[in-house]
């Protein structure tokens, strides 16, 4: 059976429950078995990145020692913990003289970090070591003819470098469920996110560019892979309809959710109705 | 020399001149010190940053601009900037940049250089505050939403308390504490 250091970082167990329970679910059924972290707390986020370069290196690299000690692999189920704890890793892999400056702090946690660990978007481990052809065989109501968009994330993507990541993974994913992949010309930009602190008007401007791009190409549906994203797509359509009167009533799945559906789960064992635009007309396709 | 009409104007540019006399040649070397800088000096001005990003268009100074500026030495225009902090970190000019400048990380290093002198955003100063008091950035009040899809009330491992003591010591207690 597949074992993962399950990393689940802030905003999801506080904001997005039904995308930790509907990954959770999903994995029993998959015979993946994900382990909660022991003693871990925040990613920091690329925020404190931006301001604490240094600090951010080291709660990480706290996290990743942590990981490292019974050599399995860490999963997270956010694209920001993914980044910065990757990110982090990525770096003291190529600077030595900052990784034993972090190992002296972490010396105080009786931690060393080696560099050993893997850290995986759980989407990718899923896709990796479980595969599609697995997955498709627990499909029990399949999403056939649901023509669904994947916002990926940004910090999901890039820099490639850092991330190894693929958008292949996530349509295949995807289609594994029944559903039709729907392309649309803005599929890398950014919901906006990052920038509400700082510029609020701006972040619906990006949230609002994305999902009319998603709208005009025939999307019913929006998948993602991250709480700020998700949180951002979804809330924002209220702020849209109230800043340019525009509606999309675009629902916002988390890709667990998507497949826990396809595999015959009810829609309360995935918190549906905590999707805020109404996720009802899934419902409707699953009971035709 | 042609007279023209005899006034004393400098001639019409496309931009303000730069006064030579307040660059800081240091700038540069700073920023290639820093974890992602190694390829700065690379940047040849194509402008295929500021094409690949999604909010250049209402900025005053565009991505390619801001290396070209930290390329000259304009350490306060770029440290004191509303750009860097409005970046996206999207990292999509990071990724078509033909000449691998780590654009995007490099905003990052200004951030950080910019919050080392106290040059920060309110609202992420206040960000700072928070992480540093609550040990997280979001912290789960609805926990019967949780109980209700068969979750632990409270996060499973969770421990908050080593990330305030390390970022007590780092910037982020400078921040908070400094102001």
């Amino acid at each position: 059976m597949p074992t993962y250091n399950l990393y689940m970082g802030c905003s999801v167990p506080a904001n997005y429950p039904n995308y930790e329970a509907a990954l959770l679910k999903v994995a029993k059924a998959l015979d993946v078995e994900l382990n909660y972290m022991e003693g871990v707390g925040c990613c920091g986020s690329p925020n404190l990145r931006a301001f604490d370069y240094y600090g951010w290196l080291v709660v990480n690299a706290r996290t990743l020692a942590i990981g490292e000690q019974n050599g399995h692999d860490i999963v997270t189920p956010c694209n920001g913990c993914f980044a910065s704890l990757k990110d982090a890793l990525y770096h003291l892999r190529h600077d030595k003289k900052d990784m034993k400056r972090v190992n002296e702090e972490l010396k105080k946690f009786d931690l060393e970090l080696r560099g050993t660990v893997r850290v995986r978007h759980v989407v990718e481990a899923l896709y990796t070591d479980v595969g599609v052809d697995a997955i498709r065989e627990k499909v029990t109501r399949p999403l056939d003819g649901v023509g669904i968009a994947i916002h990926a994330g940004c910090h999901l993507m890039r820099p490639a470098d850092v991330t190894e990541m693929s958008i292949e993974i996530l349509e295949e994913m995807l289609r594994a469920t029944g559903a039709t992949v729907v392309q649309y010309p803005l599929w890398k930009q950014c919901c906006g996110a990052t920038v509400l602190p700082v510029n609020e008007a701006l972040a619906v401007r990006l949230a609002r560019d994305k999902l009319r791009s998603i709208k005009d190409a025939g999307a019913e549906f929006i998948m993602v892979v991250c709480p700020a994203c998700g949180n951002q797509l979804d809330l924002q359509q209220f702020g849209i309809k109230d800043t340019y009167g525009e509606g999309y009533d675009l629902p916002v799945l988390f890709y667990p959710q998507i497949l826990a559906l396809a595999m015959g789960m009810d829609e309360e064992e995935v918190g549906l109705s905590m999707n805020r635009v109404p996720a009802d007309p899934i419902l409707d396709h699953l009971t035709e | 020399m042609t007279e023209t009409d005899g006034s004393e104007r400098p001639p019409a540019t496309l931009i303000e001149p730069i006064d030579m006399s307040t660059l800081d040649a240091s700038f540069r070397r700073e920023i290639q010190s820093m974890p992602d800088g190694d390829e700065l000096s690379a940047c040849f001005a194509c402008t295929t940053c500021t094409a690949a990003c999604p909010i250049a268009n209402q900025w005053e100074y565009k991505p390619h601009q801001l290396i070209r500026m930290i390329i000259l030495g304009m350490r306060d225009e770029v440290l004191s900037s509303k750009e860097i902090w409005e970046c996206l970190t999207c990292f999509q000019c990071q990724e078509r940049c033909p000449q691998k400048v780590r654009v995007t990380d490099i905003i990052f290093d200004c951030k950080n250089l910019a919050a080392e002198e106290g040059k920060i955003p309110d609202a992420i100063r206040n960000l700072a505050r928070e992480l540093l008091e609550k040990g997280q950035l979001y912290v789960i009040t609805a926990d019967w939403e949780r109980e209700d899809l068969d979750l632990e009330p409270e996060l499973p491992g969770l421990s908050t308390e080593e990330f305030k003591t390390i970022l007590r010591n780092t910037r982020t207690g400078r921040i908070v504490g400094g102001e």
